[in-house]
Parts: structure tokens; sequence; C-alpha cells
């Protein structure tokens, strides 16, 4: 048994959305307890260090999303967060020429001028309505999405903030962002650019983790999923955190212990325990148990609910929509210590673009392909990866000289196809070398030495990351993005509110409203959920019906 | 000049059936054309010296209200729909019925009468919409407006009849994938390759595009039943023409209109091809959005109008083939009965959304997905003869290379080859046979890109801005102008929708 | 699908702010080296004191950079029909030689941006505009039979502004005695003068290849010194500019491409600019939507104001009766030609149009470390501030 058996909540899982409802139940004045399987926490937001001197954010790897309501609520640049804007990015072509991003926005406008003098104005058009969907958005990720079929007094007021904040935008603008959140980017791109390359470049982040391809409707609201957090108030900007992803989760590991949380590390959830349709506490794999009436599980929903609770307990039509709940592997992840900066013999020296997301994709039919390549069950022949080197503004997390490099790869099946058979126990150690050598392959476009450079590189298909972090499938946002799984669907019809079927069970990881991300959002809203069912405040938005 | 009250600008069904309505107002109506003959999509072709659906083939999903107003009594015989399969145990769907052709039950049986009964709900549902102009968008709660966003709010009631289970599987899927929907609940193969041939049927997507349930959903407002009309397409668009001519229209043919006259923002007629002007305050066209925005003038539209109708997306993805067979094809495992129903060619799911990845590259797909009739078997021909109606996907506007000789025939060969894979012998029997390529349908019925729905019916092209943000009710610019074809709400098939809103719109504006 | 092949490897575009064709005299006039930012040049805040550039202004003859502005020119059979569904005004009546104000507005009738029309020939115009417009310009040509050229950087433009600058032309040895204002000539092949300015004052402005920039420069400036030339930056024109009465993107309102909140958009007739929407003239861009507001009335006006104290009244809120607040100052300063505490602001309906007395400007101000707040009274102006005959007489005086 644990140093305690009872407490007021237990939380399932150590990512950053458990850590963040831990804390605010915390600081709320309740007794809670953290539950951790691996022996470190943070989930898909850490830092290790896995070569020696090298510490890679294994997982998620820049930041933008993370609510500012809730770094202020936490205080938790006391506990050693710093996240520092970087600059820019590029799109290298295989001729030796290049499409750069700057941040510096009259050098941006002379590059676009570079590529195609018609698409300067073009892209003020696009950033224009891509900033204010941003600002339609914005404010609905720290509320709890209403439930238009039960209609419950508090569903009817969040409703009507949704119909004032729509009525807010004006007949014109209303058409548009109907157009916005059902189209394709690679349609929405098409309407706004002529050059193949800037829309190559800007389309990335209307696929990047999701199983959808670029002419998927549906993925222009996934690039506003990348675009509507911020760095310090530059909506659309992302940072580094210094120290890499995992200095997130160690902050709010440290504001949760210094508000007297408890945190437990080394064995996973063997089951939820309950009795007469509520939460009674929870069975680790390790034998200790652990009491409590209330439970959130940061798990996934199928994880939750399939793999940890007792199917007895649920109702058949629930299981059913967390069964088809659609949640696919759609990404992989390279994690490389390199001796030194590697060669980028297109670029200008000193280019600031060097220090931010780097690609070689150049164009949206080339896209288009690698997502066929998915849909059929391989990994993309000639992927897209968004590439960074976040060591060059870090200090902090390889020798000095020396540099770190996080190469996100889209896509790799988390069920890879082998002689007509899907499955992931395909990812053999073999086929793992050959899928990050495709992508070496094609980094070359852009830094033609990287492979003389790389001194260790962890390899991690979809199936890795489920096995390391548990999420399932190895999907990024514990859930499709798409509208099936978005606001009042997500996870679950009816059950979008974070509680569950039983009594004292809450849903607090991005399975839940308003979905992935290092955004922190689901964990808040539902610590706002159970302090409210507690009859406690949290002190975040919505929180009177 | 000639003068009437109002001018039509096309005679498919849309057309005509905004000129019965008008004319059934007592208002002076012309209908042009400017082929030489009636029905644009429905026209019938001629091969070989026999009579055959030049491109639509079927009737399903015409508008109940269309029929009521236009009093047509049309004699239409249900069909059934057979999923060919390789193994040769075909399915065949009845309504929301499905079983082996040799009678044995189907495994997925009631999983497919449940989705199937779901999604005809659905779709009677929504086809309360398509009766009435889109909800307006604009924030003030007008009297004017009161009765589009009724119809809207009578949606939600009506939803929340049904029961909340069902009202949340709605919002659920309504604008989800057609693949996911259908696998959820079938397992994949012909049965389930069938549904994801109809979500997609002359669709720039493959199943796995979200949006693509409510494409099925759309298909299934009336039913879903699809039936061969007695005397073929053109009976039903002669009796859409008659309905037009007893009310009092004038319908002309061989009459090209060059463009909509405009004056001070008015349209006050059109001027033909030959030059002559007829007069009329109130024009409607069935053009494609964009070329009716030429007719009028792109100068009378504003810029981003004029952009976002540009934008419309109309890459049409269906050819037609046409084959005229010496004698009755065989087809292994079906009784004459069900060979003459709509036959698909849609293994699995997983094969529709293969044969689309080609056609957004421009390639040409190697396993094309067929819907294919055999009307002869029906309605036998004098001349002994049959044929064969197919509708191909995906086949590219434009392939790369252009549509040669060599890639025509490729395509014929195909379906040929697929047919005759299920009825052996049928490749042996084909005299004659003509493509039509999404670029024929294009210059032969003025559909835009060879869409047949004049415009990609994904769900950032539908209602309130369907076809253009601004331009979704009707009023097309210049005051007096109206779109009343497939462009606009509720958009295509055989639905007559389109014309007869647009027309009960103009009527308003003509009355006030 | 565009080629994006390079044979040659690829030129870097520069970083930071990049010269316009004077930089190289700014430069060496500039005793502050306080430079902005003016769509990604180089350009000066104050190049020496800016009381001293003012008076310049009105005193004496000034050279100020207009390189920056953005510059299309257009040209084409239907040139003249593309730019009247364009802009607000009727341009057909702008004939050869002439320039015009205009401004363009969108589908909803809001303001995109303002800017000179110079009609060049029957077939050839150039827009003159402070926002980029060049694929907005593109999509108001598509079907028309005209061609969009962004000349930004190719034509440099020098304005030169003050009771003394037709004298400083004609010791330049340029004929301008016949120009009226808003007409335009080419004196000498490849140099285009302008009767136009943004002061309200005598002034013309001069475009030509940057390659010739700095040749006019000295030419100017050679025979500016006996007229007391003067090089200025933007301050000391921004205050001529208010004094003018004249609004500027941005300040007075807010160019809709650029806009977040589309409802703080504003129609010509919310700037006070009635009489250049001609709505017979055919269909224009925002037609419609401008017509409907026009039936609905203005939600705002942009007005002058008198205001009372001596204490400029920037970024000041307005009241009603000392109490309910209807609307802001966008630009203010003290006047040192006209001696008055002058504004430009807007006001919500029907204060400002209808309900013109009893207006109320809050005036914060900090006097060595001490905030007082002062209810300073406000005047509704129906005339600009700043007319002088010497701005329209032809030929001009020589000061």
């Amino acid at each position: 048994m644990g140093r305690h058996d009872r407490y007021d909540a237990i939380i399932a899982g150590a990512g950053h959305n458990g850590l963040t409802t831990a804390c605010y139940l915390a600081k709320a004045g309740l007794k809670v307890l953290v539950v951790e399987k691996n022996d470190w926490i943070g989930g898909a937001a850490v830092s290790r260090s896995l070569h020696p001197g090298w510490t890679y954010s294994n997982c998620s790897y820049v930041c933008s999303l993370l609510r500012r309501e809730i770094v202020r609520d936490l205080e938790l640049p006391r506990f050693g967060l710093q996240v520092i804007p970087y600059e820019g990015g590029a799109t290298f072509t295989p001729d030796g020429d290049y499409f750069a991003y700057y941040s510096d926005h009259d050098a941006l406008r002379r590059e676009i001028a570079r590529h195609e003098p018609r698409d300067v104005d073009a892209y003020e058009r696009f950033s224009q309505t891509v900033m204010r969907q941003c600002r339609f958005i914005r404010p609905f990720l720290l509320r709890t999405a209403p439930d238009p079929v039960r209609m419950r007094p508090r569903d009817v007021s969040e409703l009507a903030y949704l119909v004032r904040k729509v009525h807010g935008l004006g007949a014109r603008e209303i058409g548009e962002t109907l157009r916005f959140w059902t189209m394709s980017i690679g349609d929405f791109l098409d309407e706004h650019f002529e050059n193949d390359l800037i829309k190559a470049h800007l389309a990335g982040s209307g696929i990047i983790g999701t199983g959808l391809g670029v002419y998927s409707p549906g993925s222009a609201y996934v690039l506003l999923h990348h675009y509507m957090g911020d760095v310090d108030g530059t909506i659309g900007a992302w940072g580094f955190a210094r120290g890499g992803m995992g200095s997130i989760s160690r902050a709010l590991g440290l504001a949760f212990e210094e508000a007297g949380g408890t945190i437990v590390t080394g064995s996973g959830i063997d089951k939820f325990l309950t009795k007469g349709g509520k939460v009674t506490g929870v069975a680790l794999e390790n034998g200790d148990t652990y009491e409590a009436p209330v439970v959130a599980s940061n798990m996934d929903v199928k994880r939750t609910f399939l793999e940890h609770t007792d199917r007895d307990d649920l109702p058949g039509d629930f299981l059913r929509a967390v069964e088809r709940f659609k949640i696919r592997g759609s990404s992989g992840k390279l994690n490389i210590a390199l001796d030194r900066m590697p060669e980028f013999p297109a670029a200008p020296a000193g280019a600031p673009f060097l220090r931010g997301d780097m690609h070689c994709s150049t164009s949206l039919a080339e896209l288009e392909r690698a997502y066929d390549d998915w849909k059929d069950g391989r990994w993309s022949q000639s992927p897209y990866f968004d590439m960074l080197i976040p060591s060059q503004i870090d200090p902090t997390i390889a020798p000095p000289g020396s540099h770190m490099m996080t190469v996100f790869v889209q896509y790799a099946p988390y069920d890879l196809e082998v002689d007509g058979v899907r499955d992931a126990a395909n990812w053999t150690e073999e086929r793992r070398r050959a899928f990050a050598d495709c992508v070496l392959d094609k980094m070359s476009i852009a830094c033609p030495d990287i492979k003389e450079r790389v001194q260790h590189v962890e390899i991690r298909s979809p199936l890795e990351i489920e096995n390391e972090v548990g999420l399932t499938e190895g999907n990024i946002f514990q859930g499709e993005l798409t509208f099936d799984q978005l606001l009042f669907n997500r996870p679950v019809p009816g059950y979008a509110d974070y509680r569950s079927p039983i009594r004292g069970l809450y849903l607090v990881g991005s399975s839940a409203h308003p979905g992935g991300g290092v955004m922190a959002a689901p964990g808040a809203n539902a610590a706002r959920e159970i302090l409210i069912d507690l009859g406690r405040r949290s002190g975040l938005p919505a929180e009177a019906a | 000049m000639e003068q009437f009250d109002a001018i039509v600008i096309g005679a498919g069904h849309n057309g005509l059936t905004a000129a019965a309505v008008l004319a059934g107002k007592g208002k002076k109506v012309l209908v042009l054309e400017r082929s030489t003959s009636l029905g644009g999509m429905m026209a019938t072709g001629m091969l070989n010296g026999v009579q055959l659906p030049r491109l639509a083939h079927l009737l399903y999903n015409l508008n109940p209200a269309v029929v009521r107003d236009l009093g047509l009594k049309l004699d239409a015989k249900p069909m059934p729909t057979v999923a060919l399969s390789e193994d040769g145990r075909h399915v065949v769907m009845k309504g929301a019925e499905a079983r082996f052709a040799d009678g044995t039950a189907h495994p997925d049986a009631a999983a497919f009468a449940t989705l199937y009964q779901r999604l005809v709900r659905f779709g009677t549902l929504l086809g309360q919409l398509a009766q009435a102009a889109p909800p307006d968008l604009s924030g003030s709660l007008s009297l004017a407006q009161a009765g589009e966003l009724g119809a809207l709010a009578r949606l939600g009631l009506r939803l929340r009849l049904m029961g909340k289970a069902e009202m949340r599987e709605f919002l659920r899927i309504v604008l989800s994938n057609a693949q996911d929907l259908i696998l959820d609940e079938l397992a994949d193969g012909p049965l389930a390759g069938a549904l994801a041939a109809d979500a997609v049927r002359g669709a720039w997507a493959g199943p796995s595009a979200p949006g693509t349930v409510f494409s099925l959903i759309y298909r299934l407002a009336q039913g879903g039943g699809a039936a061969l009309p007695a005397g073929g397409m053109v009976a039903v668009i002669s009796a859409f023409a008659k309905a037009a001519e007893v009310r009092g229209a004038t319908i002309r043919t061989g009459a090209a209109v060059q463009r909509i006259v405009i004056e001070g923002d008015r349209v006050t007629g059109v001027e033909l091809a030959d030059g002559t002007r007829v007069s009329a305050a109130t024009v409607l066209s069935t053009a494609g959005a964009a070329q009716s925005m030429m007719l009028a003038g792109h100068e009378s539209y504003d810029i981003e109008a004029v952009r976002r109708l540009r934008n419309f997306r109309t890459k049409g993805t269906a050819a037609k083939v046409n084959l005229v067979l010496s004698g009755a094809p065989e087809f292994n495992g079906l009784s004459r009965e069900q060979a003459s129903g709509r036959l698909l060619i849609a293994p699995s799911v997983r094969a529709v959304e293969r044969a689309f990845n080609p056609v957004k590259y421009g390639e040409i797909t190697q396993m094309p997905i067929i819907e294919a009739v055999v009307p002869t078997l029906t309605a036998p021909d004098a001349s002994g003869k049959h044929v064969v109606s197919a509708v191909v996907q995906y086949v590219p506007y434009a392939p790369d290379g252009g549509w040669t000789g060599t890639a025509r025939q490729i395509v014929i060969d195909q379906v040929v080859g697929a047919l005759d894979r299920f009825a052996p012998g049928l490749a042996g029997m084909v005299t004659a046979s003509e493509l039509l390529t999404p670029g024929d349908i294009e210059s032969e019925t003025g559909a835009p890109g060879g869409h047949w729905h004049h415009g990609e019916m994904s769900f950032d092209q539908l209602m309130s801005v369907r076809p253009a943000n601004g331009l979704a009710h009707y009023g097309f610019g210049p005051a007096g102008l109206y779109l009343a074809g497939a462009a606009a709400h509720p958009g295509g098939d055989v639905t007559g929708a389109p014309g007869r809103n647009a027309a009960l719109k103009a009527l308003k504006e003509m009355a006030a | 699908m565009k080629d994006t092949r390079h044979d040659l490897p690829p030129e870097h575009i520069p970083l930071g702010l990049i010269p316009t064709p004077f930089q190289p005299r700014l430069e060496l006039l500039s005793r502050t080296k306080d430079w902005m930012n003016w769509a990604g040049y180089i350009s000066p805040a104050v190049l020496d004191t800016m009381e001293f550039e003012y008076f310049a202004i009105r005193n004496q003859a000034t050279l100020f950079d207009i390189s920056p502005m953005h510059k299309y020119r257009i040209s084409g059979p239907e040139a003249l029909a593309m730019l009247n569904r364009l802009v607000t005004r009727d341009v057909r009546k702008l004939a050869p030689g002439r320039v015009a104000y205009v401004m363009w507005c969108d589908e909803d009738g809001m303001v995109i941006d303002d800017g000179t029309l110079f009609r060049l020939s029957e077939t050839e115009f150039r827009l003159c505009c402070q926002e980029p417009q060049f694929s907005w310009l593109l999509d108001a040509a598509w079907g028309y039979d005209a061609q969009i050229e962004d000349e930004s950087h190719n034509v440099a433009g020098l304005s030169l502004q003050g009771p003394t600058s037709a004298s400083v032309l004609r010791g330049a040895g340029f004929e301008i005695d016949t120009l009226r204002p808003f007409d335009l000539a080419e004196v000498e092949p490849g140099l285009v003068i302008s009767r136009t300015g943004f002061t309200g004052d005598l002034g013309y402005e001069l475009w030509i290849s940057p390659d010739r920039a700095l040749a006019l420069w000295d030419r100017l400036w050679d025979a500016g010194q006996i007229w007391g030339i003067r090089a200025i930056g933007y301050h000391a024109l921004n205050m001529a500019r208010i004094e003018a009465g004249f609004i500027a993107a941005g300040v007075e309102f807010q160019p809709i491409h650029h806009t977040l909140r589309l409802h703080r958009g504003r129609t010509p007739l919310e700037l006070g600019f009635a009489w250049l929407v001609d709505f017979d003239k055919g269909h224009f861009n925002g037609r419609r939507a401008l017509a409907a507001h026009a039936k609905r009335g203005p939600r705002s006006m942009i007005v002058k104001l008198d205001i009372g104290g001596f204490k400029p009244a920037a970024d000041a809120l307005i009241y009603h009766r000392k109490k309910r607040e209807v609307g802001h100052v966008t630009s203010a300063m003290w006047s040192p030609t006209l001696k008055r505490n002058i504004a430009l602001a807007e006001i919500r309906a029907p204060f400002g149009t209808d309900r013109t007395s009893d207006l109320w400007v809050e005036i914060y101000l900090n006097q060595e470390g001490v905030w007082q707040r002062r209810m300073a009274r406000a005047t509704v102006l129906s005339q600009p501030f700043f007319r002088n005959p010497r701005a329209r007489a032809t030929p001009p005086a020589a000061f």
C-alpha cells in the first residue's frame, strides 16, 4: 500500500492535462494523488536524456497552445517555465532554393515576392482570415461545450454565449466561418495563393497529427488548431520551452507538490474501482489500491473505458461510441543528437529561419500523395516533416557546439501493411530503421551532411509513442480533430462535459474538448467541472450557470 | 421587341420547373434553351441507331413539392440495386433490405437495415430544408427572414422529436465521412462499397473525406430508391416541359443567350446569339454560377463575389460510357429481374477511396467505380439490341497528356472489361461505344467542369454559402436576376428544387 | 503549378529596413537619426527639429521622400472601366493629365484605402496609396482587358510643399505655371510633376525613375537654397496634414482588409466623403451595400473639432454634456499657424451629425509627474482648419 490509502481525488496519468487538473484541485484544498505508469512524469510533454549530454523533447516539441490563463493561475514561471518564441521557418527545395518564413513582416513580404509577387497581399488576406478565426475560437477553449440535446440551464447559457459570439461576427463573416470550418486546407490555400511552394509551406499546419490529407475537408480547422495559440499574446507564434517540453510538466509537478499534492510514479492503472455506479478509487498494476470519491483519467477515452473500466459499469451505447471514437496513428518522430550544426547550403549565413521550423515538401500534390500512402498502410514514401534545432536557442539541451534536432514526421500508420496484412506488429526494428532512413534521405535536401552529423537517433513509430506514452495508436491529439469529434461531440455525444456514466469518474485528457496539443485546457476545464460538482470554485472562466 | 414577365435560361428540369411555377402564377414566361433538345443532362442520345440515356439514366430524389406544384405524373419503376461481387456473391438491395442474389441472408443485413433507415430518416428531415431558401446569415431577425429561420427551427424541432439518441447521432455524423460511418457498422465488401459509391457519386471526393455522409443523406432525401422511368428520362423531361407549357410558358430551343442585359443595376432582358433582344424585368438562369455571372457581365458583381464564383469548385469526376450490345448480356448469378436493376461495381469502401486517388493528380484510375443500367432489359429496343448506360468514376477533367483517342479507349475498355468479368461474353457483343468525359459533358450541357451538380456538394459550398457567401438566396447580383440551377441551394440531382425555390423568390420580389 | 527551379543559387532577400533612392541625401541631412519604418523602407520621423520642419512647410519649401508609397500602373483598353468599377467616383470624368482623390470599398461598402489616381493618358493610370493593393487590383482587373503593374519600387517620389515650392521649381528650370491643382504633366521625359500633396498648401509631387532620383534631389536642393528649402520628416508633415483636415489610413479609419473586427470598418459616407460616391455611374464595388448604408444613415462621422484650452487632445474620449461617451479623437494638435487647438474625431451618430452642441473632450495631461484631467469644450467645424488662397492660385505666386 502507498503512503496514503485515501484521497479526495486521484488523477490517473501525469500528462500535462492530468497535472493541470491536479494543480487546480490541490489549490482548491483537496488532497490529491497523481499516479503515473512511467518512472517520470509528463506524458507526451517530456524532456529525456537518451544519449549522454543531450536532452530530447521526445514527443511534443514546441509550445504555443498552452493557455496563458493557466500559466498565470498556476504560477508556472515560478517553477521554472520559460517559453522563448522562435523565428520563422523555411521549406527547402530539391534544386537548392528555399521559401523562408520571416517573423520580420517586411522581409516576409520581400521573400514572398521573390517567389510570386501576386502572393504578397494574398498572404495578408490569408493571415487576416486565420486571425479572425483565432479571435473567434479562443474564448471557447476554456469553456465547456454546451450540450445542444440536453439543454440544462448551463447548456442554455453556454449556447447563448456561442450564439452571441457568432452573431457578433456579422452575416458576411458567419458565411466565411462556415466555409473555413468545413473546407480543406488545400482548397483554402488554392483560393489565396498561386505559388505551390508557398502553399506547401503553409499547408503543414493543416495535417500535423491528423489522419487527414491537405485536400480533406476539415483540415483548415486543423490549421486553426495550430494557429490559435500564442506566445505572450502574439497569436499564432510558437516557442521552445527552455529545457525541452518536459519543463512544462516539471513546472506543473512542482506547482502541484507545493500545493500539497502527491505523485506516485512507476505503476500504471490496472482498474478504476466502482461501487453502485460510483467511482471509489483505483487499483494499480503493482497491486496498490487508493480510494477517492473523485477519479480523473488523463488517459484517452478508449484506454480509460475499454481497458481500465469494468464494461458492466457502462451503458452499451456509450461503449459503442467509445469503440468507434477515431484515434488514428498518423505520425512518427526522430530525435537526433548532432555533433555540430549541419550545413544548410541554400541558406544565407546567419539566416534566422534556421532557428525555426523547416520542411522539405514543396507542393500540395506531394503532401496529398504522402497521405495516399498512409491510407494504404504505408509510411509516406516522400514524407512531410517539421524539423527544428532548438539547441540554437536553448543552451541547456546539448553540449556546447553540439545540437539537438527534433523531426516530426507525417505520415506513418500505426497498423503497417505488409503483404496485405495491416498490423502494428509489422513495425519491426528493421522497418523502423528503414522509416528513419527514408526521412533522413529526404532531409538531405536541406542539409546534405545530415547523416554524418548524427550521433544518436531515437526513432519513434506510432507504436513506440503508444507504448511509452499510452496514447492509443500514438495519436498525438488523443483523437482525430474532425467535426464528429469536436465540441459537443468530443469525445462522446452527451459526455462532452468531462463527466462519464460513472459518477465521480472524469476525463481530463485531450480526448475531451477542446482537444490535443500542449494546451492544458481540457485539464483545466475538467478541474472546473469537478469543483462545480464538489460545490467549490476554480476561478476559471464560465464557472457559473 | 418581344416582352415577357420572366425569361428562364436553360430548359433542364430546373429551368422548366421554374417556368412552370412562374407561369402557374400567371406570369408570361419564356424558356430559352441553346441546345436543340430539352432536358440538359436528362436528354436522350442515339448510338448506332439505338436510343439511350445520354447522361442521367435514373430517377431519384425528385422533390415532392415540385411533383405537387407541377402536378407531375411519372410512371417510374423502382429498381433494386445490385452490388456485384468478384466471388459471385452479389448483394441485392431493395430499400433497407439487403440479401445475396441467391436469396440467402447477408450477414450484415440487420446492421445495413438500421443504418440505411436512419440515413433515410435524416434525409427526409434534411429534405425539408431543400424546399426553401437556405437560412439567411444576417443577424437582424427581420420578418422577411423569419420564414427561413423558421425552417431551421422546424428542423431542430423535428430532430428533437426523433429522440435524444437520434438527435445526437445526427449531430455527430452530419459532417463526418462515409467511410467511418459505413465501416463502423458493416464489414468492408460490396455492400459497404455500394453505399460508399452512392456517397461520392459525381463528387471530387473519396469516401474518407469529411462531408460525404451529408452527400449520402442528401441522395436519400426522398427515400433513396432509384427508379427507371417508363419511356426513359425523356419521358420525365417531357412531363416537366408539359407542366410548363400547359401553364402558358413558351419554350424555345436552339436559342442561345449571349448576354443578360443590365441597365442601372437592373435586369431588362436578354440578348440572343443572333443579336435579337427579348425584354423582361426578371431573368432566371440555370447555367452554372460563374457562367451566369459572365452572362450578366462580371462588372455587375463585386470583386469579392467574382473571386468567390471563380473559386467555386466544379471539378467533374464522373464520365459516362454508353455501349450498344448485339444481344442481351447474361450476368452470372443474377436473375433477369436483378440484372435489369442498378448494377454497382464498387468492391469495397477502400476500393472506392483508391479509385479516387489518381484523379487528384490528373491521372486515370485503374479500377473505376461503375454504376451501370441495362434499360433495354426492362424496355426492349425494337432492334433487339441492348444498351449499357454506365456512370464511371473517377475520370479526370483534363488528364495529363489530354483526352487522346488512346486515353478514351482505355476508359471504355476498363468499363467493358469490368462488366465482362460479371457478364462473360459481353465484351464480344459490343457493337458501338461512346465516352463522355467531364469535358464533353461540359461542352454538351454547359455544366461547369462537367460536374453533375454544377459544383461540388461539399459542406463549404452548401446551404447559406451555395454558390457563394452573399449570393445564396437565388438573387444573383443585379436586381431581377436569379440563379435557378443546381449551383443554387439545395444543389444537384433531378430534384427541381433550385428551380422552384428560385421562382418562388422571384415571384415574391415581382409582387413587391 | 509554377516551376520554382533555379539554375543559380537563390538570390536572398535583404533583411531589415531598406533605403529609398533618396536615402543617401537624407542620411547626410539627418541630425536626429530618428528613422521610421514606412513599408519596409527607412523613412525619417524627424531630420532635425520637428517645429522648424513644420514651419518650413507653411513658410518656405520642403522636401519629403514619398518613394515608399505604393504605386500601381493600370493600363489597357479597359483600364478606365476596371477603375470605374473599383473606386466610388466616376473616373470617366477624370481627363488625361488630371489627378483625382479616390476611395475604394469592399463589397460591404467599407473603405479599403484612399489614394490619388493619376490619369496619364486615355488608357494609362497610376494609383498611389498607403496600403499595398497589388492582389486586390489583380482581382479587380479579372475579366477586363487591363494590366496591373506594381511600380512601387520602380518609381521614386518626392513631395515638394510650401509657399515657395513653385519658385523652387521655376528656379530648377521646370515649366509649371500652367499646372492647376490636381493637374499633372510630364515636364521632362520620364519626370512627371503633379500639383498634389498632403499639406493643404501650395505644393507638388515629382515622380521619376530611381536611378535619376538623386540628380533630381540635387537640382531642387540647389535651386531651393534661396527659397529656404528644407528636408522634413513624417511628424512635421503629419501636422500639416491635420491642419488641412485630411484623413489618414489607420488613423481616421481602419483599412478594412487589415481589420480583424469587421464592424470597425467605415464607409466613405462615415468619413465625410459622400461627395466622392457616385451612385448613378453604374455598378462599382460595394455600391449595393453603400446604397443600403445611405438609406440607414451613418453609424458615426469623422468631424473637425475646435477645442477649448491650449492642450492638444490626443487620444481623448469625447462626451456629450460631459456625461455620455460619444466618440474619440483620432488626430489632435495645437496649430502653430492657426493658433487654435484642433482635432479630427470620430463621433457616433447622431452626435457630430445632427447633435453637435454640448460636446466635451476629456484631456489628460501630465505636468512634471502629476496627472490632471480636464474637460474642454469642442465645437464641430464644417470647413477645413487651414485654407490659403495661395494653395489654389494659378499661376502660383512666388511665395
